[in-house]
């Protein structure tokens, strides 16, 4: 006999022999092949399953399910950074860098040249337009080219988002985004004064990060870099973030142990992004390909690492742990819906224009301008509300995206027409041949699968990871 | 190859869908006659037995034609459920809006 329950809206992917289902805040139930089947034609038994499904929202008993608010509630959660609006503001202060990494993603200049370095005007604007924002924490990034070699600018800046921030009682957090080869004594005291947090780049052992950076001693000059910094700021100011060079993608356990060695307790495994000069990558699909690849390998090793008792945890998977385990919406501007482009991030250029993203700057440097907002020196409103935001919002969220809004993983990846745009031609673009949709699904049903076939083993650890 | 495919049971959408989403795999040409829809499928690269091309092919079209039940039957309440969770409104009465 067929039973009475009404449907909740919910999407679903087969993966290791079981049907994964997922509703509209992200909660997951893995269940036996045939199942939804079962739901669609109510032939579902009042058993444990059942009373799971009516639990977790994916069949209600009744045509509007008692808890509704609840759900509603916890549905708000999830996008909250929506209310927020752009809490990361990248200021790029100079192209200028002093070294020569392989895959610059930033299409970085020398560092003796000129007409790329951002004016105190430029910043003092900036400033004013990162405090429009409604967002309640609002973090100041620098980046470059290498931000550490102006200094003086930086402290400027800062100086100017002190001022800003007694007076409007807002938090604001700084970044220094760093290759950490000339921290200076200037340097590291404003980051002691203004508990600037420092980004670092390390692409794994010696050997790798000095093939990377086309130097020879850059490896000896970064670690000497991290050690000077974790002296003077605490360790906890210091992180780093490694990017999967197309020779890294043969390291990834000597690259897990590199980080492990250095005493960090994370890592994030970073693909190449096709922007800047990487984007002189020949092969990416090969690249993506082996770069999923290298992903599992480095991910087995880290669990290997966590069962003999060592704590190091992977951050994409956080990410995805975080969306997929727990009522929060995480802060990571490359898996959001609607984008993290505007919503999450705004960039300002040393030029003293507005970009929608760091991979939008990139683009810029190429001479495409297609996500460039605004100036400085114009209205925010005019910036983060004009036509050109307008336009891309209709393409934002892969709720209304094809290919996405019918993908059991959107809850948990993102929509980015920025990335669209410049791998294939419209910022729409095409989820069956986006190399980027390839990426993020191998690894988020690579993630699931962990969860399926090998529960006991990874769930504790993964719980650790999300404390 | 080509398959028959009866459009009182798959929908326009549903097959538009499952030929969207198999789009890097096959190049595929869609021809209506009545009431059956003929679909080639011909691999865009390498080879493809017909035996797997069907088996993909429908197992594609099932699970879109189980998304189309489930986004059909759920379409009220989906949109309550963001009217609540982003209404800025805080009295929204699900009784008055029915
Ligand atoms: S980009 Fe790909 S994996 Fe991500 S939601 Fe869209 S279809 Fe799914």
């Amino acid at each position: 006999m067929k039973m009475q329950y009404h449907l909740l809206p919910f999407d679903f992917t087969r993966i290791a022999d079981t049907e994964i289902l997922v509703n509209e805040v992200g909660d997951m139930m893995v269940v036996p092949e045939g199942t939804i089947q079962r739901i669609i034609d109510r032939q579902m038994e009042k058993d444990d399953l059942y009373k799971s499904l009516v639990a977790n929202f994916f069949i209600s008993e009744e045509l509007v399910p008692p808890l509704l608010d609840v759900y509603a509630a916890r549905l708000r959660e999830k996008k909250r950074f929506m209310d927020y609006f752009t809490a990361l503001h990248i200021f790029v202060v100079t192209l200028q860098c002093n070294q020569n990494c392989v895959y610059c993603q930033a299409s970085s200049r020398k560092e003796q040249s000129e007409h790329c370095t951002m004016s105190n005007e430029v910043m003092e604007c900036s400033v004013e337009l990162m405090f429009r924002s409604p967002a309640p924490v609002l973090t100041m990034e620098f980046q470059g080219g290498e931000p550490s070699l102006h200094p003086k600018l930086i402290r400027f800046g800062i100086e100017k988002a002190e001022e800003k921030r007694l007076s409007d009682g807002r938090e604001v957090r700084y970044v220094l985004c760093t290759n950490c080869v000339n921290l200076t004594d200037e340097m590291l005291d404003i980051c002691k004064q203004y508990h600037v947090m420092i980004s670092t780049s390390l692409d794994g052992p010696a050997f790798l990060h000095n093939a990377n950076r086309g130097k020879t001693d850059s490896y000896e000059k970064v670690i000497a870099g991290i050690e000077k910094a974790r002296k003077a700021l605490g360790n906890e100011q210091v992180s780093a973030l490694m990017t999967t060079s197309v020779q890294g993608l043969n390291h990834p356990v000597e690259i897990v142990d590199e980080y492990a060695k250095l005493g960090f307790k994370s890592l994030f495994l970073r693909a190449l992004n096709p922007y800047g000069l990487a984007s002189d990558n020949p092969d990416w699909e090969d690249y993506t390909r082996k770069f999923i690849d290298f992903y599992k390998k480095a991910f087995e090793h880290i669990l290997e690492l966590n069962k003999q008792g060592v704590h190091f945890a992977e951050e994409f998977a956080i990410i995805i742990l975080r969306k997929m385990l727990t009522p929060f919406s995480t802060g990571f501007v490359d898996l959001q819906s609607p984008a993290g482009i505007v919503n999450s991030v705004l960039v300002y250029n040393y030029d003293g224009y507005v970009y929608a993203s760091d991979e939008s700057r990139m683009l810029a440097e190429k001479g495409d301008y297609a996500f460039r907002l605004g100036s400085v020196f114009d209205r925010y409103e005019d910036v983060v509300y004009g036509n050109k935001v307008r336009d891309i919002a209709e393409i934002w969220a892969n709720e209304s995206l094809a290919g996405c809004s019918d993908c059991a993983l959107k809850a948990y990846c993102g929509a980015d027409p920025v990335r669209n745009y410049s791998t294939q031609g419209d910022m729409y673009g095409h989820r069956p041949s986006s190399l980027l949709c390839k990426k993020n699904k191998a690894i988020i049903e690579y993630i699931i699968s962990l969860i399926v076939e090998r529960k006991e083993e990874v769930v504790p650890i993964f719980k650790t990871w999300l404390l | 190859m080509k398959i028959l495919i009866d459009r009182n049971i798959y929908s326009d959408e549903c097959i538009s869908k499952c030929v969207y989403s198999l789009s890097e795999v096959f190049q595929c040409n869609r021809q209506l006659d009545g009431n059956t829809e003929s679909i080639e499928l011909i691999p865009t690269n390498g080879f493809i037995s017909d035996e797997d091309t069907k088996r993909l092919f429908l197992q594609k079209l099932n699970d879109f034609k189980l998304r189309q039940i489930v986004a059909e039957e759920t379409k009220d309440i989906r949109t309550i459920l963001y009217a609540k969770a982003f209404a800025d409104y805080e009295d929204f009465n699900i009784e008055e809006a029915e």
